[in-house]
């Protein structure tokens, strides 16, 4: 008998699970919009659970036992739900995203009987479980569920690009599955239990244990494989830029984030007590945080399919979380949970102008789109704000992440990440206010080095209102910017250290004050620089170009889209991680 | 021979990775994935196995048998369920891919080709006269 | 890259790997030795706590219920998007033409192929009931059973030839079964909770060890796996079999298809 609010936990989960099968089992039944209405109002019931469920975990976090199973005599026999402040937090924004998705595809999906609907719920519901859960199987039972609905969400188009992307998107999700899957066969052997807090007790007991590393080894790749971290990063380029747009909301403003969220929460809690762990995580973690943000960064600036750039802008802002979660504190673990939900807000509302102007104008291309877009120009100031705002405009949720993520790196002097993770923001925001500068002002008619990007004829339907896809957009730019900072200020060392199961810290420093400035500032030099290249004197114009084009050739190059490649990659990213974990 | 089971798990995924770098045919390509996957299972059972033990059933067998671990084989049962789903989108991605783009050659069905292959007028204009004049 | 570079890489990756590996395989613990904790508590407690024999049931149906729903719930959106991928593209009517390839001989079904069909299909689905109904008690259970029920069908199709299949499944029929089968399992999670039981608590009479009837609400649980994988498996083959359809119409190429 378990006392409310704990006996919430469930129902976030259920609920959805339910919804889906039900209309799965009357799939031909269903009047055409009864779908559209039953997922945003089960992803608004999830969202609003998930918030009950956070404000009550503030005194201590929620547990729950699955068919009744209590732990008896320390062995954990069932499959716990814990669910900490943070937790719920995150859980109540994908709801809430997931909520603002369905509104923005009323309508979108009609022919395919709410099959579309029924992916999507299940898929909400496998995010819900992920964040929740407290058993490493669990969790990977969720990490597949997400996978799965993700595979089938993804080739929707049945265009041909969008099969190579989506066939290399499974082949690499379901390697990483298999890596976990082997991670978790390890630590059970060695502890005896798959319960958080039961394999954490048995590695503080165990001392030094390279079954632990190799654990930790093969868990944390295929968490960095899900959280798009270099050399794993190549398959959300292909992947995302071809899902339907709502898809792509979806997937970098939750999906990526919560593998990274998963690494976080394994690293802090199952392998918190190991110093092996431990002491490789900042090395690991800020150097591949590092290169990825500037490789992301680059990469983006080079795009001209904006939603192929907008994927290389995720890149680069999960590596700017993977730095925050290396900083092994208090503050940089809690600056990234909040940059999870900023960045998810943002990126959603920069996908859904994407989708916008597929719709609309039935093209995705920022060079083939210049000046078109003077006609729904709302949709431009929604992207030049979000743009700013990515890279770094202080203001709101994203900001406030940044800058506790930056205050935890320079306590620590990370200088490097620092300033890899500026270059990165700065780098993404330029490449979106560039974008927008073409489409909605028609500046930059000097294509540059994008013109030699991948790029794709695309269209989808046109059948929604300007203001029911633009409604959507805008809600989650005002989300972002709207959450009080005093709000996160005072709650977040209590729920970050609950969160990484620490004592409570006092207060969380943060970064300084002119960091985000200077971010900005580069991000608008380099917006200016791409739209009014032919404007500039030679002598500022030649030798960017010189810089630009060979290494840009080789990356390009890199990500030549062959499912060989990846795997290939994928291998020496395990050797990687093993090696640092070797050395620590 | 008791590093057996894990050196043939790891042989296992090793050859299997080996197969999809070099894949010149999805299907064959689906069948390297299994391998993969068949290393977890050699892994799982083998951690969960015990000289001497019956399997964890005890209908012929009285409850206190000493049996090899149920958990490890529930595991295994949902993995091979991963397994086939897995299997049968990979599947019918490749029925669509050969039905695109004739092909079953992993190196030639790409995600995208460079260079923009945007149908506007203006912009491949614009694009074409760019590229003459800054190459 | 090349595959020369493809190999190298592979190597390289392999060659930084290999001590970790020998490290780890040298600290298992010794293989055939013991097995885990959890593992030892859960043969020794399930037959007294739950009345069943098979201790793998109890554990996907009752201790760790939780990783089957997920699981079951897996396998829908993996046959949904099965669905959606090929019949976005063909449509849903049915056709009757068979592909054709040339210089193949169409080879008609001779009538040993028929009787023996006849004879094993129904030999197959009572073995899969068996199987199915036997969850607690033999090495069974709704997937296996349900594996085996979806598998008997397509003897359907080798006995009776295309027409007889289609007019035996229904791909509605289907998706009532999958969805249903989903919905009993999940429902047999939140029932519980309308008691003030834990989520997919047993709270029905657990009945007698080395029954048929054991296990309480696993059996319903069961009942549900079954259902839905049957319905799910027998979806996937009826896709598939599409695809061996020839088209009507010349498809077109990428339009709006969503």
């Amino acid at each position: 008998m378990t006392a409310f609010p704990a006996a919430l936990l469930p129902l976030p989960v259920a609920i959805p699970l339910v919804i889906c099968a039900a209309m799965l089992a009357t799939a031909h039944l269903l009047p055409a919009r009864l779908p559209d209405i039953l997922a945003t109002l089960s992803a608004l019931t999830v969202a609003v659970l998930c918030g009950v469920i956070a404000v009550r975990a503030a005194d201590g976090p929620l547990v729950y036992w699955f068919g009744g199973w209590e732990p008896r005599d320390g062995l954990h026999l069932g499959i716990g739900f814990s669910v900490d402040e943070a937790s719920g937090w995150v859980a109540a924004f994908i709801g809430l995203l997931y909520a603002l998705t369905f509104v923005f595809a009323w309508g979108f999906f009609d022919r395919t009987h709410g099959h579309f609907h029924i992916l999507m719920l299940l898929f909400l519901a496998a995010m819900v479980g992920f964040c929740f859960t407290r058993d490493m199987f669990n969790l990977f039972v969720w990490f597949e569920v997400m996978s799965v609905a993700a595979f089938a969400l993804t080739a929707y188009h049945l265009a041909e690009s969008g099969l190579a992307g989506a066939i290399n998107f499974t082949v690499v999700n379901s390697l990483a599955g298999f890596l976990m899957l082997g991670g978790i066969g390890l630590i059970y052997a060695q502890t005896g239990t798959l319960d958080f807090e039961g394999i954490a007790a048995a590695v503080a007991r165990g001392g030094r244990d390279p079954v632990v590393a190799g654990a930790f080894c093969l868990v944390a790749g295929a968490l960095m494989i899900k959280g798009a971290i270099v050399p794993f990063q190549f398959w959300l380029a292909d992947a995302h830029a071809v899902a339907p747009s709502p898809v792509s909301v979806i997937f970098s403003g939750a999906m990526v984030s919560l593998g990274l969220f998963g690494l976080a929460k394994v690293s802090a809690v199952v392998f918190g007590a190991s110093d092996q762990v431990q002491h490789a995580l900042p090395a690991l973690l800020i150097g591949l945080g590092c290169f990825t943000a500037l490789l992301g960064g680059w990469m983006a600036l080079l795009q001209r399919h904006l939603k192929r750039m907008l994927a290389f802008s995720t890149i680069s802002h999960a590596g700017i979380m993977l730095t925050g979660l290396g900083a092994l504190s208090v503050d940089g673990t809690g600056g990234m949970l909040v940059y999870v939900v900023g960045h998810g807000l943002v990126k959603g509302a920069l996908f859904m102008v994407a989708g916008i102007l597929l719709a609309t104008q039935a093209s995705i291309d920022e060079i083939a789109l210049r000046g078109l877009g003077r006609g729904i120009w709302p949709a431009g100031i929604a992207m030049a704000l979000a743009g700013l705002l990515l890279c770094g405009l202080p203001l709101g949720l994203l900001d406030q992440g940044t800058r506790l993520i930056q205050g935890a790196l320079a306590q620590q002097g990370h200088g490097i990440a620092l300033v890899a993770g500026v270059i990165g923001a700065a780098l993404t925001g330029a490449a979106v206010l560039r974008a927008a500068g073409r489409i909605f002002l028609g500046l930059g008619p000097d294509p540059g080095d994008e013109a030699g990007a991948p790029s794709e004829d695309e269209r989808e339907k046109a059948n929604r209102p300007l203001w029911l896809m633009l409604g959507p957009c805008c809600a989650l730019l005002a989300l972002d910017m709207g959450v009080p900072a005093g709000l996160i200020e005072h709650a977040l060392p209590r729920a970050a250290s609950a969160f990484m199961h620490r004592p409570v810290v006092d207060a969380v420093s943060e970064g300084p004050g002119w960091l985000p400035w200077a971010s900005v500032a580069a991000a608008l030099a380099g917006a200016g620089y791409g739209l009014l290249r032919n404007h500039l004197p030679a002598l500022l114009v030649l030798p960017v170009r010189a810089t630009q084009s060979a290494p840009t050739r080789a990356l390009e190059a890199l990500h030549s889209g062959l499912i060989g490649d990846y795997a290939a990659w994928l291998a020496v990213g395990v050797a990687m991680i093993a090696a640092v974990l070797a050395m620590a | 021979m008791s590093v057996l089971p894990y050196a043939v798990a790891a042989w296992l995924f090793g050859i299997g990775l080996y197969g999809i770098a070099t894949s010149r045919n999805f299907i064959h390509l689906v069948g390297c994935l299994g391998v993969c996957q068949s290393a977890t299972y050699v892994l799982l059972l083998g951690l969960g196995y015990r000289w001497g033990g019956i399997a964890p059933i005890f209908y012929d067998h009285p409850p206190g048998t000493p049996a090899v671990d149920p958990v490890m084989q529930a595991l295994v049962l949902t993995d091979i369920v991963v397994g086939a789903t897995l299997t049968a989108l990979l599947l019918v991605l490749t029925i669509q891919a050969h039905k695109r783009g004739g092909s079953l050659d992993p190196e030639k069905l790409r995600p995208m080709r460079a260079g923009g292959t945007s149908g506007r007028g203006q912009g491949a204009s614009r694009v074409s006269d760019r590229e003459q004049s800054t190459s | 890259m090349s595959p020369r570079v493809r190999i190298a890489l592979l190597a390289l990756a392999a060659l930084v790997l290999l001590p970790g590996a020998a490290e780890v395989i040298a600290g298992l613990p010794p293989f055939g030795s013991t097995i885990a904790q959890y593992g030892e508590r859960i043969n020794a407690i399930t037959p007294e706590a739950r009345h069943v024999a098979n201790m793998v049931s109890a554990i996907n149906f009752d201790l760790r219920g939780l990783d089957t729903l997920g699981e079951e719930f897996m396998l829908l959106a993996a046959i949904t998007g099965t669905v959606v991928l090929l019949r976005g593209r063909r449509g849903e009517g049915n056709t009757g033409h068979a592909m054709r390839r040339p210089g193949r001989a169409v080879i008609p079904r001779s009538e040993a192929v028929i009787l023996a069909c006849r004879i094993a299909g129904p030999l197959t689905a009572l073995f899969g009931l068996y199987v199915v109904l036997h969850a607690t008690v033999t090495p069974g259970g709704g997937f296996q059973g349900g594996v085996i029920l979806a598998s008997g069908t397509l003897l359907i199709y080798l006995g009776e030839g295309y027409a007889g299949w289609r007019q035996a499944i229904h791909s509605h029929w289907l998706d009532a079964l999958e969805g249903g089968g989903a919905l009993l399992f999940a429902l047999c999670g939140l029932v519980p909770m309308l008691t003030g039981a834990a989520f997919m608590q047993n709270i029905l009479p657990l009945g007698t060890f080395r029954d048929l009837f054991s296990g309480g609400l696993m059996l319903v649980e069961n009942l549900g796996v079954a259902l839905a994988v049957t319905g799910g498996f027998t979806q996937l083959f009826l896709e598939f079999m599409e695809e061996t359809r020839a088209a009507d119409e010349a498809e077109e190429p990428g339009e709006e298809s969503a």
